[in-house]
């Protein structure tokens, strides 16, 4: 039974919830981001990439480190369990932590670091990460602010913290990718922590791909994008 | 027992209520953050036939003064791609704009000289000037202002035209967008039909008797006054073959001369940026069209394989992947678009004689130079 008191109670509850998180979601995120200032951050990843194998980690190995990780009840809320023929049984809250799920995250995670070449255009209020066979990765930098694009198929967050840029997609379906893209010290080597999350297991998979620089040849001539005309070249080389 | 569970609906309803209204007040800052506007909102013109005078006799033609229009590009640079706005484009469209609107208001028949200034000159006959709020290639929307010389408003008022299909390719001298050229037309000739010859008359002696007053206040001042609300009425004019005035007119037809100059290189550039821009916009439309087209079938589409596996994931990716390519394509064409008229908008900036500086600060800088000119030449100082 609900009392005459409790009646208005709940609405003023919920509204005062509201207003919680609202602070939440607006004012204090200035203050606990992380960003700076990217003219202070003076981190530049421009230049041409490709991947390195031997540096980068193995899918495989990672995999195998997240069954063992859920394997543990204590340190996960939902693990993976063998079933006596050796079959993995599900585990955790709900539907999480199926076998599909937890190879489907991995697998995932490959597909999106699959691209073997990047070319990244830089400066001071942007960058551009153009990934060979997937889309490019945009941000622009705005002193004290994350980046935000908000579109019915996704969410787009990026910005600096500290010397590493972060770029998070956040899509539907429960599915979120996040990439961190720090320079070694020599600024010869681009590390990209990918990290995946499915609302379907309950950790997520990181996967570091570890870029070094190289330089295309110059085929002498360069081209430039225009609307009438189509890509038009010259022989005047880059 | 029925009352209780009226109670608890009561509740439930409350509550319901509560959390509307707090969602509200969640996403009202969203919506700003978004910079979506309800001003936008306006009714389109709609297809809008231009109005055309015959036989306008000379004294009832005023001369226009059409101001470059603001770009409308927000300072804070983190909402431009929020809004879609290329900035580079937008500064070009501002200056394209105001060149096709000088077209339609020359072809009503009804004006005298339509220029096309680099900055707002306050003793132009009628001075107009606009503001770009939305340019794709689906929809423009304008607030366009208009004052004649003696203070008076003409016009302010936000104009919205859409394209459609047919609309494009546009063909040469035309625009997807000529309707709202055509109604800011319309609205200026049916405000100049209201007033009577004698009224016009005087528009025409306030705009030479401001001129004259902003070379030299001193001199001209005391031939106005402007009452609180800004508005000019001549308490006297300066007797007939006055040799101060013919100073002042010269001077003026200097300034003309050189706005002409000027006039010509945005003509000039509008002719030459006009098959790019049109192009860009048709693009531009498709694009969104296809964008919104795919962003409906991909919320509506089956979802393959059950939630959390990799083929659902897939699907889930390469949908975003696919929006994210198109809009990538968008923006090499800003890009392709700047690489083919930047260099003419440039151009267009720095030729007018050996002045130095863009358009708007090269007029300042010749103005100046006029002023020095008629104070040399009177010996009378300079207004402040």
């Amino acid at each position: 039974m609900i009392s005459a008191r409790q009646q208005y109670l709940i609405p003023f509850l919920l509204c005062s919830l509201c207003l919680f998180l609202a602070g939440c979601s607006s004012q204090p995120e200035q203050q606990r981001r992380p960003v700076v200032n990217q003219t202070d951050a003076a981190v530049d990843f421009t230049g041409f990439w490709e991947l390195d194998y031997s540096q980068s980690d193995n899918i495989q190995v990672n995999l195998n480190a997240l069954v063992r990780g859920l394997r543990q009840p204590r340190s996960q809320p939902g693990g993976v369990y063998q079933q006596a023929g050796g079959t993995m049984v599900i585990g955790g809250p709900g539907s999480t932590n199926s076998g599909a799920s937890i190879i489907g995250l991995a697998q995932m995670a490959d597909l999106i670091t699959q691209s073997q070449l990047l070319e990244i255009e830089q400066d001071k209020h942007k960058i551009k990460v153009k990934r060979e066979e997937d889309f490019a990765l945009t941000c622009e930098f705005y002193p004290g602010q994350y980046h935000t694009i908000e579109t019915p198929l996704g969410k787009e967050i990026c910005g600096w913290d500290r010397h590493q840029l972060i770029f998070k997609n956040l899509l539907p379906e429960g599915l979120t990718i996040q990439h961190v893209m720090s320079l070694g010290p020599d600024g010869q080597r681009l590390n990209i922590a990918t990290t995946v999350t499915s609302d379907r297991v309950t950790s997520p998979f990181t996967v570091n791909r570890v870029y070094v620089r190289y330089q295309p040849t110059d085929d002498g001539y360069s081209c430039k994008m225009t609307i009438s005309r189509g890509r038009v070249c010259t022989t005047e080389s880059k | 027992m029925y009352d209780r569970i009226e109670m608890r609906e009561h509740s439930w309803r409350g509550a319901a209520v509560a959390l509307l209204a707090c969602l509200l007040a969640l996403g009202a800052p969203a919506l700003r953050a978004q910079g979506l506007d309800p001003g936008l909102a306006a009714v389109p013109v709609g297809n809008v036939t231009l109005r055309v005078e015959s036989g306008t006799s000379e004294q009832d033609m005023l001369d226009v003064g059409l101001v470059i229009f603001s770009p409308g590009i927000p300072l804070d640079e983190s909402l431009h791609s929020k809004l879609g706005i290329f900035p580079e484009i937008r500064k070009a469209e501002a200056q394209f704009m105001p060149v096709l609107l000088r077209q339609v208001l020359l072809e009503t028949n009804a004006w005298g000289v339509v220029r096309v200034l680099p900055d707002k000159q306050v003793s132009s006959e009628l001075l107009v000037t606009g503001k770009i709020r939305q340019s794709d290639g689906s929809r423009l929307v304008l607030e366009v202002s208009a004052w004649d010389a003696t203070g008076r408003q003409w016009l302010d008022k936000t104009y919205t035209d859409t394209a459609t299909e047919r609309d494009y390719p546009a063909t040469e001298g035309s625009d997807p967008y000529i309707d709202l050229y055509r109604q800011v037309a319309n609205d200026l000739l049916a405000y100049r039909l209201r007033l009577d010859r004698r009224e016009l008359q005087v528009i025409r002696e306030v705009a030479l008797m401001r001129y004259a007053a902003s070379l030299s206040e001193e001199a001209f001042g005391s031939y106005l006054q402007r009452d609180p609300e800004g508005i000019y009425t001549l308490v006297r004019l300066p007797a007939d073959g006055d040799p101060m005035m013919a100073r002042v007119e010269r001077i003026r037809n200097q300034e003309h001369l050189f706005v002409d100059t000027v006039d010509e290189q945005y003509v000039n550039l509008y002719e030459e940026m006009a098959p790019t821009y049109s192009l860009w916009r048709q693009y531009g439309r498709e694009q969104a069209l296809y964008q919104q087209d795919y962003e409906a079938r991909a919320q509506t589409k089956e979802r393959i394989g059950q939630r959390g596996t990799f083929s659902a994931m897939e699907q889930t990716y390469n949908t975003y992947k696919q929006i994210k390519i198109q809009e990538q394509d968008l923006d090499e064409m800003a890009q392709g678009f700047n690489n083919e008229v930047a260099p003419t908008v440039m151009e267009a900036s720095g030729k007018v004689f050996r002045l130095s500086g863009t358009l708007e600060s090269q007029y300042n800088e010749w103005r100046s130079i006029l002023r020095e000119i008629f104070v040399i030449e009177t010996g009378l100082p300079a207004a402040s």
